[in-house]
């Protein structure tokens, strides 16, 4: 009995000293240099692995700044903070930009909206914008939430059929603007807190869009007389987001709004 | 028989009709773990394969020169302490977990200095399995049967193979799970529910295959 334990302890300690020999080995042998400021760099991105910054991911972003001189401020998930941080690493000058936020250029909830049959479908906008006649509206959100599924920050959400933002917790990524198969949301670079959006992308002429939807725009061109940010382009009106800036003032375009489409979108 | 013939009916009855994870019920938690999406699957079938081979042809030399009776260190430690031991088998799955462990960290380090592309591939699946259940037990499974215990060829064929066919069973799962995606589950069943399920009904249907071969 004895003899055997002592030697099952001898055999593994002998093999454990040859993995340790042999690891230990390795490890120097064939070590693969990672540059201090690369490593530098993967230790400061937030690891959220989000691909909103157009990349796979942290350490892929963090690469092409090393390797190709990508732009310090790609990051949404950490903002200024991480840019900051990422141009101090890289010895460059960081100008502070802009957040992009996502705002939903359709404004019409359940109730709002006219003309829907019941669908019955599989439970995903993408495969309900391929149904003819799903709803009246043929630019407006289908309400089914693809955009909510592909949110990793909970900060979108389906309220009475309509896809609402949380500015509070969304940090700009862009997930939703891509999962939506009718590309009604759109960025737009927050210089207030609360942003000026007219919520509603049907081209459809003013009458059709009656017909269907009792908020949507019908492009009378009121807002545009009284500001020229907005410009009417195919019966629907829209904010030249160049020119807004953080004191742009758009109250009496939206106090005019036949339609109240023009909603203040943000904190 | 013929070698050749013999190697194909190890393969055969390997990667089919013995199939780890569809009738030993090995490999369970990377099968319903990483079988989400078709391409990630196949990377982990590929990692999974390339490291039971690698354990499979480590352990059997192990094996052969350390642990059965009359082997090269049993007969080194009788002389040395004039003793009777007959066989070190009893320490064979320690041994085991703890060569696999080494020899994944040793070709994990190899790999990404040497071939940096197949690192990306499998990089991120060789940490979770190196003490996978599905290749401790093709190891074991080596170790048991005679056939592939005495010859060295036999061996990596069954380990290769084994590989082959988690790869099979966790593409078909994948393949399965997408487009379960898309279908009207009831509430209950979505999720873990169906998945396993699925796994059942996969297992009965690799049934079918028992007798063909041994």
């Amino acid at each position: 009995m004895i003899p055997t334990i002592i030697l099952a302890v001898c055999v593994m300690l002998a093999l454990a000293g040859v993995f340790a020999v042999l690891l230990g080995w390795a490890n120097v042998r064939w070590h693969v240099h990672v540059p201090e400021q690369l490593q530098h760099l993967m230790d400061a991105m937030p690891g959220a692995n989000c691909g909103g910054c157009g990349y796979i991911g942290c350490s892929e972003y963090a690469e092409a700044i090393f390797h190709e001189g990508a732009a310090p401020d790609k990051c949404s998930v950490g903002g200024a903070a991480v840019a900051e941080r990422i141009a101090e690493i890289m010895g460059v000058e960081h100008v502070a930009g802009v957040p992009s936020r996502p705002v939903v250029l359709c404004g019409a909830d359940f109730d709002e909206r006219l003309k829907r049959p019941e669908y019955r479908g599989e439970p995903t906008c993408a495969a309900a914008v391929m149904v003819a006649g799903v709803q009246g509206c043929t630019f407006g959100c289908l309400g089914l939430g693809d955009c909510v599924e592909v949110c990793k920050f909970d900060a979108i959400h389906i309220i009475n059929g309509l896809a609402v933002v949380d500015y509070e917790k969304c940090v700009g990524c862009g997930a939703c603007v891509r999962a939506c198969p009718r590309n009604i949301i759109q960025m737009v670079p927050f210089h207030a807190d609360a942003m000026a959006v007219v919520a509603c992308s049907n081209l459809d002429p003013g009458k059709v869009v009656r017909g269907v939807c009792t908020v949507g725009c019908i492009g009378c061109g009121i807002c545009a007389k009284l500001d020229d940010i907005f410009t009417i382009a195919d019966n629907n009106a829209s904010i030249d987001y160049d020119r807004y800036q953080a004191d742009t003032d758009l109250s009496a375009a939206i106090e005019k709004c036949p339609r109240k489409i023009i909603r203040m979108e943000g904190k | 028989m013929g070698v050749v013939t013999d190697i194909l009916f190890i393969a055969l009855a390997t990667a089919v009709i013995n199939n780890l994870v569809l009738i030993n019920f090995v490999g369970i938690c990377p099968f319903l773990g990483v079988s989400r999406r078709i391409d990630t699957a196949f990377g982990m079938g590929c990692a999974v394969t390339f490291v039971i081979t690698i354990a499979g042809s480590a352990t059997w030399i192990i094996s052969h020169f350390a642990l059965v009776p009359g082997s090269a260190l049993v007969n080194a430690i009788n002389s040395i302490a004039a003793g009777s031991v007959k066989d070190l088998l009893f320490l064979q799955y320690i041994i085991f977990i703890f060569v696999i462990a080494g020899m994944v960290q040793l070709v994990e380090m190899y790999v990404r200095k040497f071939a940096p592309a197949l690192y990306k591939a499998l990089g991120v699946f060789l940490p979770l399995i190196t003490t996978n259940c599905a290749i401790l037990f093709a190891c074991l499974t080596i170790a048991k049967s005679p056939e592939l215990t005495d010859n060295f060829l036999f061996a990596l064929v069954y380990s290769f193979f084994g590989g082959i066919g988690f790869t099979l069973a966790i593409v078909l799962m994948a393949g399965i799970r997408e487009e379960l995606e898309t279908a009207d589950i009831p509430e209950p069943l979505k999720g873990p529910g169906i998945t396993l399920i699925t796994a059942g009904l996969m297992a009965l249907a690799f049934m079918g295959f028992k007798g063909m071969a041994g």
